[in-house]
């Protein structure tokens, strides 16, 4: 995928605003900027040097023309930083670096693509779903969460109205299938046969399990999976070698920057 | 009419001349290609590559780093493309940045500092070698050479022989006497001292009752050390004739002066690269801004005037 060189910038808040569980941030930059899904910002908007470090979020949206832009994040608070976030207004300014890592890939092969995301794991499957509606490919959205309040609303869901794309699950059945999605999506696949899930494809991002147990599953099925995965990050492009994971390397294993070969990697490398 | 006079930020670390006193510190700024797109890094007095081994090194599992109040713990375990690759893959990629640059090297025993520095030797593009004898992360060979005076003395002693490149000696804080620790640098032919160093830190989770860290302790840097650092930095200076070159903690323009006023000859910038990849050029751009406002034309000329009370 192409790598646009990253930038920083200083940007300023244009809404911050809580819907459900989730947080959506639309902030004005400098300059237009390209990204592919699955890229990330590194994103700090607090004064001060407590939170030290900025935070990884994965770019949702982005837009605007030369030399005016816009950029946009989903996020869920679970911390400090998230919290910190969550507290800025309209007008207030935001430092990003952007865009980073090396997001999905498409190849613009006859496929049909499975989107898979567990949790807030939706704002980097999101903008994979859009590119993908943009190049009217098939494609079918899995979302996993605990609960239904913890799904996001469905009007953020790229080409979600078109009936059987869509599958929800939740771990207690309160919305969609009731369990997991990869037992989800162990149901698609077995709905598929007789043809099987040749020619399909996986793009997932959310938690380290949920994408371990996607990968388990399909990959003995010969389906293509990618997985974003998430690591602790103190500077997000390539340079403090903190966010590393354990991959095969060919016969040897070795240790690669979640931040710059990944966030998104084959799932065939990744030592879970 | 006031007339506005660019002022002199051009510094000295032994034979060594920067245009201004701001360096990337090691380990912090990758080779310094990684920076790039944001600035043209010839801007800066040098660029301190990360640390280098004989052979490539794996580094530490996961579990590298961890945000603490105003700093982080990092365990990066030195991973590394080791010197040969360096010297073949990434060495000639930096001529054309027009940067100065220092490497900086570890070793784990001192045979195999002295082959990173013989190899180091035939690379043009580099100015002086930063030894880092003080690596708290890496466990192998137990020796910290950097801990005590006469490990320290042996040490650079030995790799100063090895290269006719300016050896710099990176001091680790974590000892009792730092005055000791740079005078046996010095006495042992090193033609600068930079410190501090990381801190060595812990952090626990309470809830899984396990270490943050794969490594269970890690070096912590950013601005909590700061205070330490200019103690350290003020103290090395008094006990030694050579360049100290002050590093710890340094966010800004004003931090980068605190070092500057107790004496360092430059100083190095680390952990704040990460939130913001500007922060090096941005601090030389805020010292001359602070020169011009106070009408200092020279670096020479505010560079070690602390005034104490009589
Ligand atoms: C590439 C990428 C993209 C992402 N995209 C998004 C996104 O679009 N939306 C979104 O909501 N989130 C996203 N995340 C996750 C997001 O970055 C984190 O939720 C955020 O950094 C948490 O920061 P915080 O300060 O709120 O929480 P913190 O307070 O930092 O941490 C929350 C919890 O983690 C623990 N913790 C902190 N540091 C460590 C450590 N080093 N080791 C182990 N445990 C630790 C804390 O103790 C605490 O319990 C993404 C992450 C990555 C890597
Ligand atoms: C992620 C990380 C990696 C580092 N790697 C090295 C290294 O390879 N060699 C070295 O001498 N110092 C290394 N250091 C130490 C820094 O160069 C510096 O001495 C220290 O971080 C204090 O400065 P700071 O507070 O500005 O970061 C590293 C620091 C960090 C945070
Ligand atoms: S976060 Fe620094 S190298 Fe990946």
């Amino acid at each position: 995928m192409p790598h646009g060189n990253p930038r920083f910038v200083h940007g300023k808040i244009l809404h911050n605003t809580g819907s459900g569980i989730f947080y959506r941030m639309e902030v004005a930059i400098p300059e237009r900027i390209d990204f592919v899904p699955g890229q990330f910002a590194m994103v700090s908007g607090w004064p001060g040097n407590d939170p030290l470090l900025p935070r990884p979020l994965a770019i949702f949206r982005s837009g605007g023309v030369r030399g005016k832009g816009t950029v946009e994040f989903v996020y869920k608070v679970v911390g400090r930083g998230t919290a910190l976030l969550s507290g800025l207004h309209a007008g207030d300014p935001l430092a990003l670096t952007l865009p980073l890592g090396h997001g999905f890939e498409f190849p613009g092969e006859d496929r049909s693509w499975w989107l898979v995301g567990g949790g807030v794991g939706f704002s980097s499957v999101f903008p994979a779903a859009a590119a993908l509606e943009g190049q009217r490919a098939d494609f079918e959205i899995f979302l996993g969460a605990r609960t239904r309040d913890q799904l996001p609303p469905g009007e953020w869901i790229p080409g979600g109205a078109v009936p059987g794309r869509v599958h929800l699950c939740t771990d207690d059945g309160t919305a969609g299938f009731f369990g997991t999605v990869a037992a989800a999506l162990r149901d698609r696949i077995d709905r598929r046969r007789p043809t099987g899930p040749a020619r399909v494809a996986i793009l997932a991002c959310g938690p380290r399990e949920m994408l371990k147990a996607v990968a388990e599953l399909a990959l003995p099925l010969d389906i293509r999976v990618q997985v974003s995965l998430e690591s602790w990050m103190a500077c997000g492009f390539g340079v403090c070698w903190g966010c590393v994971t354990a991959v095969r390397d060919g016969e040897k294993s070795g240790y690669r920057r979640v931040c710059k070969e990944g966030p998104v990697f084959d799932a065939r490398e990744v030592v879970w | 009419m006031t007339q506005s006079v660019t002022p002199d930020l051009s510094a000295r670390v032994g034979s060594v001349l920067l245009k201004n006193p701001v360096m990337s510190a090691s380990g912090t700024f990758g080779y310094g290609l990684e920076f790039t797109p944001f600035y043209d890094i010839s801007r800066l007095g040098a660029v301190i590559v990360k640390g280098l081994s004989l052979l490539p090194t794996p580094g530490n599992p996961p579990g590298r780093i961890v945000e603490t109040p105003a700093g982080m713990l990092n365990a990066i375990g030195l991973q590394n493309i080791g010197v040969e690759r360096f010297v073949t893959e990434v060495a000639p990629r930096l001529d054309d940045l027009g940067a100065v640059y220092v490497a900086n090297i570890y070793g784990r025993t001192i045979e195999e500092y002295e082959a990173v520095a013989r190899r180091l030797s035939e690379v043009p593009a580099l100015a002086a070698i930063e030894l880092n004898a003080s690596c708290p992360n890496v466990k192998e060979g137990g020796i910290a050479f950097g801990s005590n005076p006469e490990g320290l003395s042996g040490l650079t002693r030995r790799v100063r022989a090895a290269t006719p490149k300016p050896l710099w000696v990176k001091l680790s804080p974590n000892v009792s006497d730092i005055g000791a620790i740079a005078r046996a640098a010095e006495e042992a032919g090193a033609d600068a001292v930079t410190l501090i160093n990381t801190l060595v830190g812990m952090a626990v989770d309470p809830r899984t009752r396990r270490p943050m860290l794969s490594n269970v302790t890690g070096g912590l840097s950013g601005p909590a050390v700061k205070p330490v650092a200019l103690r350290m930095v003020w103290e090395a200076c008094k006990a030694v004739k050579i360049p100290v070159v002050g590093i710890g903690g340094i966010q800004s323009a004003g931090d980068a002066l605190e070092f500057l006023l107790v004496g360092a000859a430059a100083v190095q910038v680390g952990t704040a690269n990460f939130r913001n990849p500007n922060a090096c050029v941005e601090i030389v751009d805020g010292i001359r801004d602070f020169f011009v406002r106070e009408r200092i034309f020279r670096l020479d000329d505010y560079r070690g005037k602390l005034l104490l009370r009589e």
